[in-house]
């Protein structure tokens, strides 16, 4: 028995020649990386795992390591094509050989990587995600969420370290409009296996405290990339669509739009984009509050306007009419003034035909005037005799006439009939 | 009287400009009118460019 026996060293060597037997290719594997951790010389170690899709329980596991001088080339490669650093928690397509060390045991060494999997992976799993936000009906529910006016309380998601949130904060509280912004962090880890249930954490206390805020910000400081799998993750996404007040995303991610981008109400590139978006709303407040006023003092001057063109047509009427009337007036009194002189010289023509008529009567019948036509007058004593009982025989009377007086003696002295008549008239 | 918030505020505001705007508001009317919709864009004015320090104290608070 005993000379049957191997050590374990001679065990282990026979393992890893029949390994490199049967498995001296190289082999290009899927697998989900895990546990990625470089090291000082540059080697890069890690942990290749496969998940029961339906459980997410690891159904395999292998040891895997990336040697430097491949690691260093790999990374930026992977790096550039994705977007996203080589790290934990991928979906992996690499080509690796297989050894066996009789200290170390079973490990996969890393040649190369197929980054185009990578990415399809991640769109993927995004897309799976998405569809199941679509099926639970909350994909777009922040998206649906109007931004109050004024949007300027911004509860803040980020790592207080982090330059991007300085940026943010620089930016929105200098503005050049001088809008107001209150802004309140809500720090948490924004990189890594914990950033996820950290992110969770923060939109809770937000959701805590949602009256005091307008809107929330996610953001993370620009710099090199970083893992974006919290960013996709299922977890953060629901918590984000469902969220009451509008979230603005700014990760920080020029490459692609995260899942948190797509279920966020508005997706900014940079922290210093998310600012430049809430000075932009802020100023678009303040215009909408300028036009209302612009509106109110033009309609309430052209108001203003008619109402004085109104008096204005209105006194000028008064006046048109006043002098009108004045006019009216001032012709009738000159006419009443004409007509008056008119009346008043007819009526001393009148006056004065009536004088001259009364003046020929007068003449007519002045003594001279009746003499002239025939008529004497008799005068006794020097007076005029008008009747016979005046008269008596061998009075001595004066008959007067045109051209003068006879001096006679009464002889004898008649009366007439009409004697009666005589006296009177 | 209630408390004026940016949006009731808002909305007293564009009702009055639209009273304005229709033209048929009378002239005594309208001098009370301007007088409110001037101190209702007064409020808004401040509401965005003046730092409550009440309410950052507020935020400043939370923990």
């Amino acid at each position: 028995m005993f000379d049957k026996s191997l050590s374990l060293t001679e065990l282990n060597y026979r393992v890893r020649d029949a390994i490199r037997d049967h498995l001296p290719d190289t082999y290009w594997i899927r697998a989900e990386t895990s546990d990625v951790r470089p090291n000082r010389n540059g080697h890069c170690y890690l942990e290749f795992i496969e998940k029961d899709p339906a459980r997410q329980a690891i159904v395999a596991k292998a040891r895997g390591v990336i040697w430097s001088g491949v690691f260093q080339m790999l990374s930026v490669y992977f790096e550039q094509e994705t977007g996203q650093p080589f790290t934990s928690g991928i979906n992996v397509l690499v080509r690796v050989s297989v050894d066996f060390h009789e200290l170390y045991g079973y490990s996969l060494s890393v040649t190369d990587i197929d980054p185009s999997f990578t990415l399809g992976e991640i769109a993927r799993q995004r897309q799976l995600v998405l569809k199941q936000l679509e099926e639970e009906g909350v994909l777009t529910l922040n998206k649906e969420l109007t931004l109050p006016e004024p949007a300027n309380r911004i509860a803040v998601i980020s790592s207080p370290t982090a330059a991007g949130y300085e940026d943010f904060r620089d930016q929105l509280l200098k503005n050049q409009a001088r809008l107001v912004f209150y802004t309140k962090l809500f720090p948490a880890i924004m990189q890594g296996d914990r950033s996820e249930g950290s992110v969770i954490a923060a939109l809770e206390k937000i959701f805590h405290y949602k009256e005091l805020f307008d809107a929330v910000a996610i953001i993370r400081g620009g710099g090199a990339t970083s893992d974006l799998s919290c960013f996709d993750s299922y977890g953060v996404a629901v918590h984000v669509a469902q969220f009451p007040l509008p979230v603005v995303s700014g990760i920080g991610h020029e490459r692609d739009v995260t899942v948190l981008d797509m279920v966020a109400h508005t997706r900014a590139k940079t922290p210093t984009a998310v600012a430049e978006f809430f000075i932009n709303d802020g100023w678009k407040t303040f215009s909408d509050l300028i036009g209302l006023q612009d509106r109110m003092v033009s309609a309430s001057e052209a108001i203003a306007m008619k109402e004085q063109n109104l008096l204005f047509s209105l006194s000028k009427e008064v006046v048109h009419q006043s002098m009108r009337l004045l006019q009216k007036e001032t012709a009738g009194t000159q006419q009443v003034t004409a007509t008056m002189g008119h009346a008043l010289k007819q009526h001393l023509l009148q006056q004065s035909h009536l004088i001259e008529k009364r003046e020929q009567f007068v003449q007519m019948v002045s003594p001279q005037n009746v003499l002239r036509r025939g008529y004497t007058l008799t005068l006794k004593d020097g007076k005029i005799v008008t009747s016979m009982q005046d008269l008596g025989v061998d009075d001595t009377i004066e008959t007067r006439f045109r051209d003068g007086i006879s001096v006679s003696r009464i002889t004898g002295l008649r009366t007439s009939d009409n004697s009666q008549e005589k006296k009177q008239s | 009287m209630e408390k004026l918030t940016y949006n009731s505020a808002k909305k007293e505001l564009e009702t009055i400009v639209l009273a304005i705007e229709s033209g048929e508001m009378d002239v005594d009317l309208l001098t009370e009118k301007v007088k409110r919709a001037s101190q209702l864009i007064a409020f808004c004015k401040e509401k965005l460019t003046k730092t409550e320090k009440e309410l950052q104290k507020i935020l400043d608070d939370i923990v």
